[in-house]
């Protein structure tokens, strides 16, 4: 059996969470992503499933209309994948055994399941009492909500990201996967700096993650604003107060667009001059950035007419050089063909299942001593559990096959 | 309240020389984790943020937004330009664990600021870099504001769908709402710092460079996978087929029903109506290609409903359902008044108002914000002298020559 190493004491080259252990009970876009970004640090995370109930992302689904693609793979690579039927007390017990031997604990179940499975904070802290556990969920583990059911755009809906977002004459917007990501990737922020006080402390801590409180962080400008002065900013589509130029302007190609911004005077003067328009620096209606703002559905359709001879890259490069804030509204496809996204290795190469090369996103960091990583492609159901119930717990292959018969490893 | 003894970065000293709100909003994350942040303003009016919209009030212009970003912060003025300024800023970094910088790569040379020369001066220290598009690479000398960066990252390109997109599929793609995309920068940002201190004490200081483009592409990475998939997602495509933003009596609700239970829930809500019991709509293939009349039928019956009711008793029946909130429900909530998400922070001219502080809470508590926004360089004496033992003349000879 595939012995476990833990790896060599951490050193320069390596990746910061290097040793690090993660058991990861998450399932569905948020909580795999907090994981994810632990796993990019270089965290040895174990994804624990069950073939009964595996994660929704992982088979096909119909959610927009077409039985295929789910969208799975890229959250779960470089992740190990073992299976656990939860339900059965002697997977609990397996899973705590596992979480004795770890540093990290995530799950993304509905409030009280996981006490209910035996698996609550309370539960796995007396099996290892300095662990760091989150919990992700829609509405946090405590409040009358905290039983409400939800996805992406439902978060944005409850936090209020969704209310203020659409055009100024329509009604309000869906945020999508950005939304469980980033609450995925807020759950990681707190989850290290939570896992950095108990390296200093030897105290272990509970984050408790809300998905709907992720989308209120995203307004708290508008919420202090309306606590202050009881305004609030409106749905305004792509204005921002004030300024002119703000917008996405279509260009020669389809469905192409560039997005636009002068918010200084001097971007204002290079923007004017850059397209050649050297009389509006004397046009009453865009003297200052007040008139532009006020004049700026007039300013937009000139614009336009000027981006729309243009490819988005051109005009893109005629305003940068002159120094104003220009790029294009890049589709998937422009971002892995994009020089400068793969010179960095944001964007890179990997061998898929089938050993095909496939484009797949990288760390979005470059840590100069200590750069995260990407090794794996995502593992197959229960791809690992030898290595982690052999290797890691010391079970015997009759143990483990025992285990597999009975349906506790399944 | 404040909440100090859960407060992960409790003892750290972080300097945030920095203008944009994705550098801020890392900041300010440290900050609200319990670390000191030291905000380096330009003398004089201090950072062009406090008078970005959305402002508390027009004259003076006092920016909600540079308050939301900021309380919490301790405010002192340094011109880096100045050999004065470099000394001091240099004798700040030497006390400090972190330093976030958004200042443009071309010009940190300049201020002092190289990484390089950084990293001799001060081999401890954190250098988290947080620029639109990185320090290095074809596009790190890009100018980008938030729009251009939600573009760069591709959720630009995808927005809107649903309901939106369905009453104007003609229009330019819309934002997000304020600083989405650099708000993700700067959580990322918090990410990689915090990593770097993690093996500080180990292996010492490293440059940290984080793009603001980077992180919106790995927080959009389904797009990437679907492509390798063998789609190429436009905001037409990826529209849930019903269900979506339904507008009731008094508002609007989202409804998403991707599993079995939770459609048979909805159709429960709406009172198990005619059209609803259609056996071929037991199949979920089925659903997705009538999503448009299954949302006429869903449409019409909640324009009779009121939301709250929507809310509540479809979530009995396990429905995913949700308002969209106003920021008034949002505070006057009960589940946030449970949370205990707001604090209170003063705000000059309006008292004592709730500021939202951070979207978890550590074993069981919410986390506070240490202070109110001050103005620029009202800690200088405190920083400057206090901690740093410089002498109270010498800060009236620095300010005298602009260099605080």
């Amino acid at each position: 059996m595939e012995p476990f190493e833990r790896g060599a004491k951490l050193k320069t080259g390596m990746p910061p969470l290097h040793g690090v252990r993660v058991a990861d009970f998450t399932l569905h876009a948020a909580g795999p992503f907090c994981a994810h970004i632990l796993a990019l640090l270089g965290a040895e995370c174990i994804k624990i499933e069950t073939a009964g109930r595996p994660d929704i992302f992982r088979k096909p689904h119909p959610v927009y209309g077409r039985m295929g693609a789910a969208t799975f793979d890229q959250v779960a690579s470089n992740k190990l994948s073992v299976q656990l039927n939860l339900k059965h007390p002697q997977g609990a017990e397996l899973a705590k055994r596992l979480v004795s031997l770890s540093d990290i604990v995530a799950e993304s179940f509905r409030p009280g399941v996981m006490e209910r499975l035996g698996l609550g904070y309370e539960a796995l802290k007396a099996v290892k009492p300095d662990i760091v556990m989150v919990s992700i969920s829609a509405s946090g583990q405590t409040g009358p909500e905290r039983g409400y059911a939800g996805y992406a755009p439902l978060f944005g809906a409850a936090g209020g990201l969704g209310t203020l977002t659409g055009y100024e004459d329509g009604p309000p917007t869906e945020i999508r996967h950005v939304m469980d990501h980033s609450t995925g990737l807020t759950a990681a922020m707190a989850v290290l700096a939570a896992y950095l006080r108990r390296k200093r402390t030897g105290a272990g801590q509970y984050v408790d993650v809300a998905a709907r409180e992720v989308a209120c962080g995203f307004i708290g400008d508008a919420l202090l604003q309306f606590a202050a002065t009881g305004v609030a900013p409106r749905r305004m589509g792509n204005d921002a107060p004030y300024m002119a130029p703000h917008n996405v302007y279509p260009c020669a190609e389809p469905d192409s667009w560039v997005s636009i911004v002068a918010a200084v005077e001097d971007e204002w003067r290079a923007f004017a001059s850059a397209l050649g328009r050297p009389e509006w620096l004397s046009d009453a209606r865009f003297a200052s950035a007040q008139a532009r703002w006020i004049h700026r559905s007039e300013l937009d359709a000139q614009i336009s007419a000027w981006t729309r001879k243009r490819s988005r890259r051109e005009v893109t490069r005629i305003l940068q050089a002159a120094g104003v804030a220009a790029f294009p509204s890049y589709s998937a496809q422009d971002i892995v063909d994009d020089p400068h996204l793969n010179g960095r290795g944001t964007i890179r190469s990997m061998a898929g299942p089938n050993n095909e090369s496939r484009k797949v996103v990288g760390p979005p960091w470059r840590l100069s001593r200590t750069p995260a990583t990407l090794e794996r492609w995502t593992p197959a159901l229960g791809e690992h559990n030898d290595r982690v119930f052999g290797g890691l717990l010391g079970l015997s292959r009759e143990e483990i096959d025992e285990l597999v018969a009975d349906q506790v490893i399944y | 309240m404040s909440n100090q003894h859960n407060a992960p970065l409790a003892g750290f000293t972080v300097v945030e020389h920095a203008e944009g709100a994705a550098a801020s909003y890392a900041g300010r994350m440290m900050s609200v984790m319990g670390a000191t942040v030291i905000k380096v303003e330009p003398p004089g009016e201090g950072s062009a943020l406090r008078r970005a919209g959305p402002l508390l009030t027009q004259e003076p212009a006092a920016s909600a937004l540079f308050h939301y970003l900021n309380a919490g912060k301790q405010f002192v003025t340094c011109n880096a330009e100045s050999a004065d300024g470099r000394l001091l800023l240099n004798g700040l970094l030497a006390r400090a664990e972190l330093l976030i910088d958004d200042t443009p790569a071309s010009r940190r040379p300049a201020l002092g600021l190289d990484p390089d020369v950084i990293a001799a001066q001060h081999p401890g220290l954190v250098f988290l870099s947080v620029l639109p598009f990185g320090a290095s690479g074809d596009h790190a000398h890009y100018h980008a504001y938030e729009l251009n960066v939600f573009h760069a990252g591709g959720e630009g390109y995808l927005m809107p769908n649903g309901l939106t997109l369905e009453m104007f599929p003609g229009r330019p793609p819309v934002k997000i709402y304020g600083h989405f995309a650099e708000f993700i920068g700067g959580t990322s940002a918090v990410c990689a710092g915090v990593a770097a201190l993690l093996v500080r004490e180990e292996l010492g200081g490293q440059f940290v460079d984080v793009s603001v483009q980077d992180a919106n592409v790995s927080v959009g990475c389904f797009a990437i996978q679907r492509l390798g998939d063998g789609v190429l997602e436009n905001r037409h495509g990826r529209s849930f087929k019903y269900g979506g933003v339904i507008e009731c009596s008094d508002g609007y609700v989202g409804v998403l029903t991707l599993e079995q239970r939770q459609w048979e829930g909805l159709v429960k809500l709406m009172d198990d109506p005619e059209w609803a019991r259609d056996p071929a709509l037991q199949e979920p293939l089925e659903r997705s290609r009538r999503g448009a009349e299954i949302n006429r039928h869903l449409r019409a019956w909640a324009r009779t409903q009121r939301v709250e009711e929507v809310v509540r008793k479809g979530q009995a029946l396990g429905v995913p359902l949700a308002k969209y909130n106003e920021p008034a429900d949002i505070l006057e909530s009960e589940q946030s008044k449970a949370r205990g998400v707001f604090a209170p922070i003063d705000l000059p001219g309006f008292g004592s108002v709730p500021a939202f502080t951070a979207p978890f809470l550590l074993n069981g508590q919410a986390l506070g914000l240490a202070r109110a926004v001050r103005r620029p360089g009202a800690d200088n004496e405190a920083v400057w002298c206090d901690w740093l033992g410089r002498k109270t003349a010498e800060l009236d000879r620095w300010e005298r020559h602009g260099a605080v």
